[in-house]
């Protein structure tokens, strides 16, 4: 088992150190081969771990990493069913982004950084999900920033992109100072880096410093997994490939967040007043975002926003107590954001870079096949009944909903409007873009671009998964077996704290799917073909105004530009004019001077002239004598 | 006896002080070279009177020493100041400054 | 004060002020005349303190040859003394004015806190005879080197004092 756990985290580091350093001397098709086969094998090392688990838990140690006295940091890995799951869909949706990526970055001549980044991005994911030494966790944390920083200004020769990057790396910072706070304060509280070790002692830790410790490290889930306030580095994380986004900004690293919450569920469970901030700040974040989707006009920005939503319903689930939930919804999201990326993808190249929903249409025609794939996306972004999403957004929402207190009982309503919000995006975008447009071309035109079939057809499984996620987690309720919940209940917080009755399971389910469909008809007929009308049913200004605020995301990013980045701005052009060019530079110079002056002065003496120098001989003549008469004098 | 031994001594320093200002402060090459002369002569007087005051012939076979460098160093002296002569036609010690700097 | 203090302090005045006349003479010629007298006013200071050998030596090679041969190189040259304004030459003669007085002054405190100098000089008188046999005896190795050198300087002096009969460029060294 040992080797299996090693072999998953070697595999994606060695393939990324390879192409790191013999990656240009290779040719195209090995490179990439490297990179691809890289994942597959940690794949295959996920899928035999999750085989020969079972039920049992690992706590093993890979590597002694640092050893200084009392501080011990070692390479160690807790494998209990969540980190099992949590690295078998990882692997399996990173292998698939890989080998869609060969298709998809056929024309750049960067690949090797490409592939090299995201093997050290699938690398440094595998740790976060697989650590149990919190400063080894921190080191795939850091990673992930940082591989996804590369990677959204991949290309960076378009200062946009660089800028992108550059943003989401010092939001995602600010959430890591937190992190490294919180994970000292483990050490120095409990003597212990280990997350089995805290999570057995959780128990020892007062109700204020639990809470103190939830909210750090809620702060750093805010931060990784772009929840509010640290919100807007994501739609601007839009800027790199969308393999890229697909693999970082929907699968994986956006839900790392989630994931260490749950991982340290223990902690966060004791404190009642850190449950309630993370699912308020949940809630709200994902009312913002689904307001914000809804008047995008580039694909690649509505689907941002609703990963955002979706993974406020994770982080909803956490602060619900049913992790279970979010485990499931985590899982779900995964493949279908990643389809709906990835089937993005598809139809932004073949359309010639063209992101504007509002330019594409009639893509029936165009390209039948991603038609259909995304359809299956749509419906289980869409929480449409019995397929993905439903089950799973459903479960968390019902969870918040019994947890006592009244405050729980209003922001599960409110995520219900903001699931409604979500279906009524969702079916937007897919109407706007795939169905016939009075304006778009009908069939195949010549200047489309023909895409590969690989690229089409990789996202099959995808979308298979996607529309059978339902199958993970059948409610009990409706006669299905429930694997998902069974699979997990071993791990703490699995099992929903507040049962509820199976009828009044049932009705809700019923009740808020039929509501889901109803939503779906109506974004039908707005958006239909033949009604031409791409804007929003209400009063004209009112209309405009509210539109141009949920496009600009609230104007929240503009906010922190003037509050928080000018004045940094200014501060840092003020230090370096005054203080580093004014101040240090001139002190060096000035330094310099009293050498140039000092040897111009000296210079003068050297004259060339024969007089000058006798003079000079004469006076170290007398200069001579005259000391040795006073050293005399003085030792008679 | 004759004088105290510092009296003779203060002379030839005197003497030799002379010659350090005429060869420090004259622009002429042949007056500075007149300087050095003063000043190898007063150096003479020094070590004939030293002789004189410990009784050894020591002394006087320097001063013997001293002519014969003086001659041979006014010789090779004279020739370069008459080649320098010919080549800048500049007897004044200010004009041969090319090792300004 | 005996008669050798006598002749021992004329001899001095006459040599200082003669070498103080010929440091101070505008024109070369006058200056080598009355430094000839200088010389042989110290040629006279070395036979009264016991070197005849040397004072007709002084004679012989100092004021005849070196001298004679300053103004032999003066009569080649023929160059025409430089006027300058009178600061000018204070300016020159400032320092070494300056200096010279300070150096005199501590040399003369030098002098006067040796113990040995209070002595009294007394008569004595080394003959040209053993003179030689000491130079020649103690000394020979010295004789033989100062020979070589002259001979060296007799070399130098010819072979710079040639006249130009090749093109100037092929003359490399000690330009001024």
């Amino acid at each position: 088992m040992k080797t299996i756990l090693f072999l998953l985290l070697f595999f994606p580091f060695a393939g990324g150190l390879l192409l790191a350093l013999i990656g240009r001397y290779l040719p195209r098709r090995v490179a990439e081969g490297v990179g691809c086969l890289s994942i597959l094998a940690s794949l295959l090392m996920a899928a035999l771990a999750f085989g020969t688990a079972g039920e049992k838990r690992y706590l093993l140690t890979l590597f002694e990493w640092i050893q200084v006295g009392d501080f011990s940091a070692s390479m160690s890995v807790y494998y209990d069913p969540l980190a099992a799951l949590m690295a078998l869909m990882v692997t399996f949706v990173s292998s698939l982004i890989h080998l869609y990526s060969v298709s998809f970055m056929r024309e750049d001549q960067d690949y090797v950084r490409y592939f090299c980044y995201m093997n050290l991005f699938v690398f440094s994911m595998l740790v976060i999900t697989l650590a149990d030494n919190l400063v080894f966790l921190y080191l795939g944390w850091e990673g992930v920033g940082f591989c996804s920083y590369i990677l959204i200004g991949f290309w960076y020769s378009d200062v946009v992109n660089a800028t992108a990057g550059r943003k989401a790396f010092i939001l995602t910072r600010i959430g890591d100072v937190a992190l490294g706070v919180a994970v000292a304060l483990f050490f120095l509280l409990l003597d212990q880096f280990s997350i089995f070790a805290i999570n057995s002692k959780a128990s020892s830790l007062t109700a204020g410093t639990a809470t103190l410790l939830g909210l750090l490290l809620f702060w750093g889930a805010v931060g990784k997994s772009a929840q509010l306030p640290l919100v807007v580095w994501l739609p601007d994380a839009m800027a790199g490939p969308t393999p890229v986004s697909a693999l970082i900004h929907a699968a994986t690293m956006v839900t790392a967040g989630a994931y260490l919450l749950m991982r340290l569920f223990p902690v966060i469970v004791l404190s009642p007043a850190v449950m309630l901030t993370i699912a308020t700040v949940a809630v709200l974040t994902g009312l913002f975002s689904a307001l914000a989707a809804l008047a995008q006009k580039d694909i690649k920005r509505i689907l941002a926003y609703s990963t955002i939503s979706q993974v406020s319903y994770m982080f909803l689930g956490v602060g619900a107590g049913d992790v279970a939930g979010g485990v499931a919804h985590l899982v779900s999201h995964a493949f279908f954001k990643a389809l709906l990326f990835l089937g993005a993808g598809c139809v932004i190249q073949a359309l010639h870079e063209e992101h504007d929903i509002f330019k594409m249409g009639n893509l029936r025609q165009r390209l039948p096949l991603i038609f259909w794939l995304f359809l299956a996306g749509a419906v289980s972004l869409g929480a449409i009944p019995p397929f993905g999403g439903f089950f799973s957004k459903d479960r968390i929402l019902l969870s918040t909903f019994n947890h006592p207190g009244l405050a729980y009982k209003t922001l599960a309503l409110i995520g219900e409007v903001g699931a409604v919000i979500t279906v009524f995006y969702t079916f937007r975008m897919f109407f706007v873009a795939f169905l016939p447009r009075p304006s778009a071309p009908q069939g195949f035109e010549r200047k489309d671009l023909k895409i590969s079939g690989f690229m089409q057809w990789i996202n099959l499984p995808l979308a298979i998964l996607a529309v059978f996620a339902a199958a993970l987690d059948f409610p009990e309720a409706f006669g299905g077996n429930a694997w998902l919940s069974h699979y997990l209940a071993s791990i703490p917080g699995a099992t929903a704290p507040f049962p509820v009755s199976a009828v009044f399971e049932r009705s809700v389910e019923i009740g808020s799917g039929l509501l889901n469909v109803a939503v779906l008809v109506v974004a039908y007929f707005i958006y239909r073909p033949e009604g031409g009308f791409l804007g929003w049913p209400s009063p004209a200004a009112l209309r405009e105004n509210l539109e141009e605020l949920f496009f600009h995301g609230f104007y929240l990013d503009r906010l922190y530009q003037i509050a928080l980045v000018r004045p940094y701005q200014k501060m840092a052009e003020i230090l370096w004019s005054k203080v580093d060019e004014g101040g240090v530079d001139h002190f060096f110079e000035d330094m310099g001077a009293v050498f140039r002056l000092s040897s111009s002065g000296l210079q003068q003496w050297a004259t060339g002239r024969l007089s000058t120098y006798l003079k000079m001989l004469l006076l170290g003549f007398t200069a001579m004598v005259s000391v040795l008469a006073l050293g005399w004098y003085y030792l008679r | 006896m004759i004088v105290p031994y510092g009296n003779v001594l203060l002379l030839a320093v005197i003497l030799f002080l002379m010659g350090a200002a005429c060869a420090v402060a004259r622009r002429n090459l042949l007056m500075i070279l007149i300087g050095v002369e003063i000043m190898l002569n007063a150096a003479g007087l020094a070590f004939v009177a030293a002789s004189l005051k410990w009784q050894g012939m020591d002394g006087q076979v320097f001063v013997l020493f001293i002519f014969a460098v003086a001659a041979s160093e006014v010789a090779v002296g004279l020739a370069l100041i008459v080649y320098s002569q010919r080549r800048t036609g500049s007897m004044n010690a200010d004009d041969y400054n090319r090792m300004r700097g | 004060m005996t008669l050798y203090a006598v002749i021992f302090y004329v001899l001095a005045i006459v040599a200082l002020a003669s070498t103080l006349l010929a440091i101070l003479q505008r024109q070369v010629v006058h200056a080598i005349v009355y430094l000839i007298l200088s010389f042989l006013a110290t040629a006279l200071l070395f036979y009264l303190l016991g070197a005849p050998f040397l004072a007709v030596l002084e004679v012989i090679i100092y004021a005849g040859a070196i001298m004679v041969l300053f103004l032999f190189v003066v009569m080649t040259v023929r160059a025409e003394p430089v006027r300058g304004t009178r600061r000018e030459t204070f300016r020159q003669w400032l320092p070494a004015i300056v200096l010279g007085i300070v150096s005199l002054c501590v040399g003369g405190i030098l002098i006067a806190q040796v113990p040995g100098s209070k002595i009294g000089l007394t008569v004595g008188m080394a003959t040209p005879t053993a003179f030689g046999r000491y130079l020649f005896k103690s000394y020979w190795l010295p004789v033989e080197i100062v020979s070589f050198l002259l001979l060296i300087g007799l070399v130098g002096a010819l072979y710079l004092g040639r006249q130009e009969t090749k093109p100037a460029e092929e003359k490399g060294e000690n330009h001024p």
